[in-house]
C-alpha cells in the first residue's frame, strides 16, 4: 500500500514537472513566431509571414498568400505582449493585435490573426483557418 | 518466491491488473487525441509529448479523486452508519468508535500490535485514523491535480476554438470542472451503494465480500 501511494504520489509530482518545466521556452518561441508574422505582414513581406501560417490558415487567404496577407493590412506588433500557451495552443495578445498559435513539427505557426475579443464567444479574427 | 505471490495474490493482481490499463488508456488517449488534433488542422503528437499533456493528467486523475473520495467517505460513513443485513456494515448497535479493548489499542495492545496502539497521544490518534486519512489526503491530491490539468487542457481547447482562456480559480466555476467531478462522483456511490444493498440478498460464495451462502438475509456484518 505504501509503495502504491509513494508511486502514485512520483507519478503526479512527474506529470506536473514534465507538463510546467517548459512553458517559459515555448512561449518565448510563441511570441517570437506571432512578433515575426505581424512584423513580416505590416512590411509587405508577404512571403515571410505566409512562411509562418498554419497550413489550414494559408489555405483561407486569397491567392496568391503572400499577397493576400499583406492585403489584410495587419498592424505591426507592439513591444509589449502577454503570451499564455496551454499544451499545443498559444495566444499572443499585443497592444493592437490578438494572434493565435499552434504547434507544429518545425515550430509554432500562426492559427489566426488580427483578432478582436467578444466576450464568451470566439475572437473575431480577419486572417484564419477554416 | 511463490509464497510469496500466493499470499500477496490480490494486491499484486490489481496493481498489475492497474499498471495494464493505465498502459492501454495512454494508448487509447493518444490515438484519441490525434484525432482530434487531425480534425483541426493540426500535426499528429508523440506518445511522450501526449503523456505529459495537461489532457492525459486530467483524464487520469479525475477518476483517481472520485475513486479516493469513495474509499475515503465508505470507511469514515460505516464508523457511524449501518445497513442491517450487509456483511459491508457493522451489526446495528455498534456505531462508534469501538472500546479500546476491542481496539486493541493502549493497556489492551498485544505483542503483536503496532508499537505505535500501544503508544498514547497523536502516535495513537494518527495510526487509528491513519487508513481514511490517507484516503481523503489522496482524493484531496487527486482533485487538486485534476483541476490544474484540467484547467490547462480546457484553456488547450478554448485556444483551438479561438477563445478566452481562463484562470485555475475561474475554471473551479466552469460547467466542465463539475461535469468532469460529478460524473465520477455519482457512479462510485451507485456502485457503493448498490454493493450495500445487493450484498444483503445476493451472495458470492467464498467471498469475504458476501456472506455464507446460507446466512440468512438479515445477518448483518457477516463475511463468509
Amino acid at each position: 500500500m505504501q509503495r502504491l501511494v509513494r508511486r502514485a504520489t512520483l507519478l503526479i509530482t512527474m506529470l506536473l514537472l514534465a507538463g510546467c518545466s517548459s512553458v517559459e521556452q515555448r512561449s518565448g518561441a510563441a511570441e517570437e513566431t506571432a512578433r515575426r508574422f505581424l512584423q513580416a505582414a505590416a512590411n509587405g513581406d508577404g512571403q515571410a509571414a505566409c512562411g509562418v501560417l498554419a497550413p489550414s490558415t494559408e489555405a483561407e487567404i486569397d491567392a496568391p498568400c503572400a499577397e493576400g496577407i499583406v492585403d489584410e493590412a495587419l498592424t505591426a506588433p507592439s513591444d509589449q505582449a502577454e503570451t499564455q500557451v496551454y499544451g499545443q495552443r498559444a495566444l499572443v495578445r499585443f497592444a493592437d493585435d490578438t494572434v493565435f498559435l499552434a504547434v507544429f513539427p518545425d515550430g509554432w505557426r500562426v492559427v489566426a490573426a488580427g483578432c478582436e475579443p467578444r466576450g464568451e464567444r470566439p475572437y473575431d479574427c480577419t486572417v484564419q483557418g477554416g | 518466491m511463490r509464497r510469496f505471490l500466493r499470499e500477496n495474490s490480490l494486491g499484486l493482481v490489481f496493481g498489475t491488473l492497474f499498471l495494464v490499463v493505465l498502459v492501454a488508456q495512454a494508448f487509447a488517449g493518444h490515438a484519441d487525441f490525434n484525432q482530434q488534433q487531425l480534425a483541426s488542422g493540426m500535426e499528429p503528437v508523440s506518445l511522450g509529448r501526449y503523456l505529459t499533456s495537461a489532457s492525459f493528467a486530467a483524464d487520469v486523475a479525475e477518476n483517481w479523486q472520485s475513486e479516493y473520495l469513495q474509499f475515503f467517505l465508505y470507511i469514515i460513513l460505516t464508523v457511524w452508519l449501518v445497513q442491517r443485513g450487509s456483511p459491508e456494515s457493522k451489526k446495528p448497535g455498534e456505531q462508534g468508535l469501538g472500546s479500546d479493548e476491542k481496539q486493541k489499542v493502549g493497556a489492551y495492545a498485544t505483542d503483536e500490535s503496532p508499537s505505535w496502539a500501544r503508544a498514547g497521544g497523536l502516535r495513537r490518534s494518527l495510526l487509528s485514523n491513519s487508513l481514511g486519512l490517507v484516503m481523503g489526503l489522496l482524493f484531496v491530491a487527486s482533485w487538486l491535480t485534476q483541476s490544474i490539468a484540467g484547467a490547462a487542457a480546457y484553456n488547450e481547447e478554448q485556444l483551438r476554438d479561438l477563445q478566452e482562456p481562463v484562470t485555475w480559480a475561474q475554471y473551479l466555476t466552469e460547467p466542465d470542472f463539475w461535469n468532469r467531478t460529478l460524473q465520477n462522483w455519482q457512479s462510485e456511490l451507485l456502485a457503493v451503494a448498490s454493493m450495500v444493498i445487493l450484498s444483503i440478498y445476493l451472495r458470492q460464495r467464498g467471498s469475504p465480500e458476501s456472506k455464507p451462502v446460507g446466512s440468512p438475509h438479515a445477518a448483518t456484518g457477516v463475511e463468509g
